[in-house]
């Protein structure tokens, strides 16, 4: 016996529990598995914890701000403290018209995100709209999805082109245009989602007891299909904001006096050659909230569907 | 096989027409008078009715359409409200530099990212692989406009390699292919990760399959088992990857065209957009949109040459 024992190699340490009981992935207390599972992987518990952070940052940015983020101070491209000719005052220096870079990212990364945010539920809420009637209906389903197709024809920066040109710079043809772009997407996963939950025999079970189609939709299909809907749909986050800060830069979205990352970006660039840190630094706040969201999407998907796993 | 190529075709026409019906119904929905923006505003009630009436505005909006589908044909975008000139010659003049830029940054982002996917799935699970991957997943999250301002900043500025503003000649001429470098240098930066991550997943399945095992119990050297048997047959996705890439790396040229001041499509559709120039605007944003429906047709018929199973 202790020969085998010894050569025996010990069995993998799996990060979850679920792998080989099947039974548990047919229970509600699943949904605690995959949570946990995220939260081992180390990755994506850091780039989890990294997005808490800045979005507690956003919204106690009146709390946290150390200046107004739009008065100008007399010190003009003031460096980050740790750099030679910086001070404690504005740790993070000042831009070009002497405003604190510190409180201008607290209230640019509230608004980039704002953009961000407002997208995606725009573009989750139709999409999974037509997706999820998609599934219910066959009949309409064709027409949708082809819609779908013609939608996916246009790539999110065109939209955003074309609504800018007709309502103007803002942050509102932004939010549409990013919102629509992501309609087609979100739409199939939802469709797929949905016509798994179809097939499920509480739905026949629903029709047999004479549930009209509105209480079959509403309490059967969408309950049961929304949350890994949502899940889904926030992958989207991280390209979504990455464009959105992009046409800030390029002066189609948020307008001064507001402060948004992508723009604040877009102001340094003139500062470039003396002051670098003026762009630099709202760039790589923007890297780190795209590369955090990212990183904790791809590990979601990873945990919640493993066929996706490259 | 060509009633694939058909099929594809015939399927590409409703969207043809939806992009036709989406740029008809920009400039009528844009607020304001068409006429009065090209009348300016010191012109008179007079002037400003002359132009709608030869601009067609008067007539009803179903007549106003076929015209507007039969100037399409022939490839008349009208005048550009600001400069006066014709559309369709702007367009002409900055179709080309982003077709160069465009190039450009694909001609040396793919096969990198090409070369980077297969080391990665080789090499499975080891450092290089997880090194490989994180990059790439670095690479979908930088701003492009950050790549372009560091390139512009380390390359341009300080060490004085390359110049960094506009473009001196088309790319065979000595300071063209200078000036290219640089934009073309930030733009397929974006392209690396996507193509780098689509790579590896594709030859990891290809690793797979039989015909590489036997190519393997053949005594075949493992390079050229991944080279002629698994990168061939992976590519193939890899393809269809780039064609969908396509939209994508327009955004990115219109970042890169304005901040490089690259006289391309994506600049011409910015300025256009600021200085309220619909016409010009609406080209740009139709010509667009005819490039990716062009590309993902050319594509999809190129995936069915490259693989025998999607032909019917």
């Amino acid at each position: 016996m202790s020969v085998t024992s010894t050569n025996v190699p010990p069995a993998p340490q799996t990060s979850g529990s679920i792998e080989g009981d099947v039974s548990q992935e047919f229970t509600a207390p699943a949904r605690a598995h995959w949570l946990r599972r995220l939260l081992k992987d180390r990755a994506a518990f850091l780039a989890l914890l990294t997005l808490a952070l800045v979005i507690l940052g956003a919204i106690f940015a009146p709390v946290l701000a150390t200046h107004d983020p739009a008065s100008n101070s007399r010190s003009v491209m003031t460096p980050p403290a740790w750099m030679a000719r910086g001070n404690a005052e504005h740790w993070l220096g000042t831009d070009g018209q002497g405003r604190d870079i510190f409180s201008r990212l607290l209230y640019g990364a509230r608004l980039t995100l704002l953009i961000g945010f407002a997208a995606v539920g725009l573009g989750g809420f139709f999409g999974s709209l037509l997706g999820l009637l998609s599934a219910f209906n066959e009949r309409i389903d064709p027409w949708i999805m082809r819609t779908m197709d013609v939608l996916l024809s246009f790539p999110a920066i065109l939209l955003a082109l074309a609504l800018v040109a007709v309502m103007g710079q803002g942050i509102v043809p932004i939010v549409i245009a990013l919102g629509i772009s992501s309609i087609p997407d979100c739409a199939r996963v939802a469709r797929g989602i949905a016509i798994g939950v179809m097939k499920q025999e509480f739905i026949e079970a629903g029709r047999a007891v004479g549930l009209s189609n509105l209480q079959l939709f509403n309490r059967y299909l969408v309950r049961n299909a929304i949350s890994s809907i949502m899940i889904f749909i926030s992958l989207r986050f991280g390209q979504t904001i990455l464009i959105g800060a992009t046409l800030s830069f390029l002066g189609l979205g948020a307008r001064p006096p507001a402060s948004e990352l992508g723009m604040m970006a877009s102001q340094g660039r003139d500062f470039l050659l003396f002051a670098p840190h003026i762009a630099v630094i709202p760039s790589v706040v923007i890297f780190i909230i795209v590369l955090s969201a990212n990183v904790a999407g791809d590990a979601l998907r990873d945990v919640l569907d493993p066929r996706l796993q490259a | 096989m060509i009633s694939a190529v058909l099929h594809r075709l015939v399927l590409s026409v409703p969207v043809l027409f939806g992009v036709l019906l989406f740029g008809f119904l920009l400039v009528q929905i844009v607020p304001g008078d068409p006429a009065m923006v090209v009348a300016g505003p010191t012109a008179t009630a007079d002037v400003v009715a002359a132009i709608r009436e030869e601009m067609g505005l008067d007539q009803p909006v179903l007549v106003q359409f076929w015209s507007y589908l039969q100037r399409m044909a022939v490839g008349d975008l009208g005048r550009s409200m600001i400069s006066n000139k014709s559309v369709t010659s702007e367009l002409g003049a900055a179709l080309w530099p982003t077709l160069e830029l465009m190039i450009g940054s694909m001609v040396w982002s793919v096969p990198v990212g090409v070369a980077m996917g297969t080391l990665a799935a080789v090499v499975r699970g080891s450092l290089i692989d997880r090194a490989i991957m994180a990059l790439s997943v670095a690479g979908v999250s930088l701003p492009i406009f950050f790549i372009s301002l560091m390139a512009i900043q380390f390359l341009g500025v300080k060490w004085q390699i390359f110049p960094f503003i506009g473009r001196p000649g088309p790319w065979y001429t000595a300071e063209g292919f200078m000036a290219l470098f640089l934009p073309a240098l930030s733009l397929g930066s974006i392209l690396i990760g996507p193509v780098a991550r689509m790579t590896r997943s594709s030859v990891l399945e290809v690793l797979k399959l039989d015909h590489v095992r036997t190519a393997r119990a053949k005594g075949l050297s493992e390079t050229r088992v991944i080279l002629a048997h698994g990168l061939r047959n992976a590519l193939i996705p890899v393809v269809t990857l780039i064609g969908l890439q396509v939209g994508y790396l327009l955004g990115g040229a219109v970042v890169t065209e304005t901040i490089f001041s690259w006289p391309g499509l994506g600049r011409l559709a910015v300025g256009a957009i600021m200085s309220s120039d619909f016409t010009v605007a609406q080209g740009t944003i139709m010509i667009f949109a005819l490039g990716f429906i062009t590309v993902n047709l050319i594509v999809d018929i190129l995936y069915s040459l490259l693989d025998p199973r999607v032909r019917k």
